[in-house]
C-alpha cells in the first residue's frame, strides 16, 4: 500500500470514526458494545433433515449488511448453530449461545424441534426468537417466538379456504399425518376452516402413514366423492400420494399441499403428472423474478445460493430483525431488542405475505396471506397474482 | 362388503411389496444363515443408482443394469462383512452386524441422496395392470407378486434337485463341517449375497414409484419384509409370500376403519407378535404342564 493510499484510508478511518462518535454523542440510532452485534440461531443441519439453507441465507444478508458498513456502523457476527434434530444438542446450542457467546436475539433458525425445546429459555433469558421456518406448534403459541412466515396451520387453514372458495369445490377431504404435538394444531386448522366457511370437511382422516402404502387412503377419497383432497404431507409424500392417484387412474380431483412441497424436486418428479396440483407458497413465490423477490435474488446470487423458499425464510428473517434494530436508539442489547420487537409497528417487507408484528409473540397478529401456485408440466406458475388473504373468524 | 372387498384389494400393491422382499430375506436366512437388516437398504442402493443415472439423462435399460449391479456389489460388501470377518460368529451377533450396518446405510443414504428430496423413479413395468372391485392393481404390483412365486418355485426346486444347493443347505445348517468336507464355503456364501442383492434391487426398482421415494422410507420397508419372512419362520418361501400378501391385505383392511387405521402401521408388528405366540406355543404349554 502506498503513503498516498494509507493516508487516504486513514482519513476515511476517522471520518467514519467521527461519524460513529457523533452518533453515539446525540444517540441517534442503534450503538454497540464492542463494534459488532451478535445474533444466534439453531437450526436442524446435520440429522434427519438439512434445513440449512434457511440460516445461510441469514448469514449471506448478514454478509451483505456488513460489506455496507452494518446498521449504523455495528457489523453483525452471525452464528449458526445446529440441533442435529436433538432436543438435547437444541437446549445445549441455545444456552451456549445465549450464556457464553452473549446474542441479542435469535433470527433465521430453520429446526425441527428449537422451538419446542427452547422457548422457554428464550422467553427467561429475554432474549426472542424470530424463526425463518417454524415446524413446531409451540413456535405457534409461545410468546417468546414469531415466525416470518403463515406457518402450517395457519397455511393449513388458507389451503382448505384455497380449495373451496377459490376453485369452487363443494366436497373437501383432509388426510394429515401427526406426530409430536401437531395434532392440535392440525385440528385446530381444520376446525378454524369449518368456522370460517361454515362448511363441513366430507372426510377428515389424521391416520396418513409417512410410510406405508397411500392406495387405500385415495381409492376411500375417490369412493367418497372428494373434489379436493388436502394432506399435510412433505415432499417424497406428495410425490408418493400423486403417483398413486396416477396409478389409480385417478380423476377430477384438485390435491392441495402445504409450502413444503413447492420446490424443484416436487416439479421435476410429478412433471408427468396430469393431476392438478396446488402448493401454497407462504411467501412471494420463489421462482418469480419480479421486484418483490429482487433484493433477495440479487443476494443469493452474489452468495451462490440455490433458489428455494427456505433461503427467503432466511434472507426475511435477516431483514426484519435488521429493521427492527435499525430502529432502537442506544445500546444494543437482549433487553433494547426484545423491548423493541414487543413494541414495533407492523412492519411490510416485500416478500412477506403481510405485514410483520412480533408484539406477544405468534398469537398476536400471525400473517394470514398466502400465495397459491399450480404445477404445470413441471413448472410452478402462480395462479393467484395476488395475496390469498385468510379472512379471521368472526 | 363391497367397501371390506375394496378396501382389502387396495391392500395388494403394498402385498406384492412385502411378499417378494420377504421371500428374499427367507433366501439369505435359509442359504447363509443371516437375518439381514440390510436387505432393502441395499436393493435401495442400486434403486437410488437407477434413478441418478436416468435424472441424470442416461436411458432406462443401462441404467437400471448399473443399478443392479451397485445393488449386488453393496450386497456382497455386506456378505462379505458378516462371513468373512464375523465368520465364528453366531447368528445373533450377525444380525446385530447388519442392523449396525443398517443404521449406518440409512445416514450416508439419506446424506447422498438429497435426505427428504424426492427423486423421480421411473416406472419400469407401467400401467394399470387388472382392475378388481373398483381399485387398480398396477402391472408393477403383479409382476413383484409374479417375481415372488417365480423365485419361490425356483430357489426350491434349485435346493432340492441340484448338487450346489444341497452344498448350499450343507453351508447354512453346519458351516464348519461343510467346509471340512471341501464344500467352497466362500465362494458360495457371496454369491448367495449377491443373488438377493439383484432380487431386492429389482424389487426395490419396482416397489420405489409408489412408496415414498426418500433413501430412509425405502430402507424401512425390511420391517414388514421380516414380518412376512416370520410367517414362513424363516424357512418356508411360500409361507413368507403368502404372508407378505396378508400383511398388505390386512393394512388395506386397517384403513378401511376409520378407529382401526391410526394403527395400520403396527400391523406387521402384530403379525410378528401373533406368529411368534402361535409357533411358541407348545414350548410354553409343555413348560406349564
Amino acid at each position: 500500500m502506498n503513503s498516498r493510499k494509507r493516508a487516504t484510508w486513514f482519513g476515511l478511518a476517522a471520518g467514519a470514526g467521527l461519524i460513529a462518535m457523533s452518533g453515539t454523542a446525540f444517540a441517534a440510532g442503534p450503538t454497540c458494545d464492542g463494534g459488532t452485534i451478535k445474533i444466534g440461531s439453531v437450526s436442524t443441519i446435520t440429522g434427519p433433515v438439512d434445513f440449512s439453507a434457511a440460516p445461510k441465507a441469514a448469514a449471506a444478508y448478514f454478509d451483505q449488511l456488513n460489506e455496507a458498513g452494518g446498521i449504523n456502523g455495528c457489523k453483525i457476527e452471525y452464528f449458526m448453530g445446529d440441533d442435529r434434530g436433538d432436543p438435547l444438542v437444541a437446549t445445549q446450542t441455545a444456552r451456549d449461545l445465549i450464556d457464553n457467546e452473549k446474542v441479542v436475539v435469535m433470527a433465521g433458525s430453520a429446526s425441527l424441534l428449537d422451538c419446542g425445546v427452547n422457548a422457554q429459555l428464550y422467553q427467561r433469558s429475554n432474549v426472542l426468537d424470530v424463526p425463518g421456518l417454524a415446524v413446531d406448534p409451540v413456535c405457534y403459541t409461545a410468546p417468546s417466538v414469531s415466525g416470518v412466515a403463515p406457518g402450517p396451520y395457519v397455511l393449513s387453514t388458507a389451503m382448505l379456504y384455497y380449495a373451496s372458495e377459490e376453485l369452487g369445490n363443494e366436497s373437501i377431504c383432509a388426510f394429515n399425518y401427526v406426530i409430536g404435538g401437531w395434532k392440535e394444531a392440525m385440528e385446530g386448522a381444520m376446525a378454524e376452516w369449518e368456522q370460517i366457511t361454515g362448511k363441513k370437511l366430507t372426510i377428515l382422516d389424521m391416520t396418513l402413514p409417512v410410510q406405508g402404502d397411500l392406495t387405500p387412503y385415495l381409492i376411500r377419497a375417490r369412493d367418497e366423492g372428494c373434489d379436493a383432497v388436502f394432506t399435510n404431507q412433505v415432499e417424497p409424500g406428495i410425490v408418493q400420494l400423486i403417483n398413486t392417484a396416477d396409478a389409480q387412474g385417478i380423476e377430477g380431483i384438485d390435491f392441495v399441499f402445504l409450502a413444503s412441497g413447492f420446490t424443484e424436486g416436487v416439479a421435476t418428479a410429478l412433471k408427468d403428472s396430469p393431476q392438478p396440483i396446488y402448493v401454497g407458497t407462504e411467501w412471494e413465490p420463489y421462482t418469480l423474478e419480479n421486484e418483490a423477490n429482487s433484493g433477495w435474488r440479487a443476494m443469493i446470487e452474489k452468495a451462490g445460493i440455490t433458489p428455494s423458499a427456505f433461503s427467503q425464510a432466511g434472507y426475511l428473517a435477516g431483514e426484519v430483525i435488521t429493521s427492527v434494530i435499525s430502529g432502537i436508539d442506544g445500546e444494543v442489547t437482549n433487553e433494547s431488542v426484545a423491548q423493541a420487537l414487543r413494541t414495533m409497528e407492523p412492519a411490510t417487507f416485500p416478500i412477506a405475505a403481510a405485514p410483520y408484528l412480533f408484539g406477544e409473540g405468534a398469537m398476536d397478529g400471525p400473517m394470514r396471506a398466502t400465495k397459491v401456485v399450480k404445477l404445470d408440466g413441471g413448472v410452478w406458475s402462480v395462479v393467484t397474482p395476488d395475496w390469498l388473504d385468510l379472512p379471521s373468524v368472526n | 362388503m363391497d367397501s371390506l372387498l375394496t378396501s382389502a384389494v387396495a391392500g395388494l400393491s403394498a402385498g406384492g411389496a412385502y411378499a417378494i422382499l420377504g421371500v428374499c430375506v427367507v433366501f439369505t436366512f435359509r442359504l447363509v444363515a443371516v437375518v439381514n437388516f440390510t436387505a432393502t437398504a441395499l436393493g435401495a442402493i442400486g434403486a437410488f443408482v437407477m434413478v441418478f443415472l436416468t435424472e441424470a439423462g442416461y436411458p432406462l435399460v443401462p441404467a437400471v443394469l448399473t443399478g443392479l449391479v451397485a445393488g449386488t456389489l453393496a450386497s456382497v460388501v455386506v456378505g462379505f462383512v458378516t462371513t468373512i470377518w464375523f465368520s465364528g460368529a453366531n447368528q445373533t451377533v450377525k444380525a446385530a452386524v447388519t442392523a449396525a450396518i443398517l443404521v449406518c446405510l440409512i445416514a450416508l443414504g439419506l446424506r447422498f441422496t438429497g435426505g427428504q428430496h424426492p427423486r423421480a423413479f421411473p416406472d419400469l413395468v407401467g400401467g394399470a395392470g387388472l382392475r378388481l372391485a373398483g381399485v387398480t392393481i398396477t402391472t408393477a404390483s403383479l409382476v413383484s407378486i409374479a417375481l415372488a412365486v417365480i423365485l419361490t418355485v425356483a430357489v426350491e426346486q434349485f435346493l432340492a434337485r441340484t448338487r450346489t444347493g444341497l452344498q448350499l443347505r450343507a453351508l447354512s445348517e453346519r458351516p464348519m463341517a461343510a467346509e471340512l468336507l471341501g464344500v467352497p464355503v466362500r465362494p458360495l456364501a457371496l454369491g448367495v449375497w449377491a443373488a438377493s442383492g439383484a432380487m431386492t434391487t429389482i424389487a426395490l426398482m419396482l416397489i420405489a414409484p409408489l412408496r415414498s421415494p426418500d433413501f430412509g422410507s425405502l430402507s424401512l420397508l425390511v420391517v414388514p419384509a421380516f414380518a412376512a419372512a416370520l410367517v414362513g419362520m424363516f424357512q418356508s418361501f411360500r409361507a413368507a409370500l403368502a404372508g407378505g400378501i396378508l400383511i398388505g391385505v390386512i393394512e388395506g383392511l386397517a384403513s378401511g376403519f376409520v378407529e382401526l387405521a391410526q394403527y395400520r402401521s403396527a400391523v406387521p408388528f402384530l403379525v410378528i407378535l401373533t406368529v411368534l405366540m402361535w409357533s411358541q406355543r407348545g414350548a410354553r404349554w409343555d413348560e406349564a404342564r
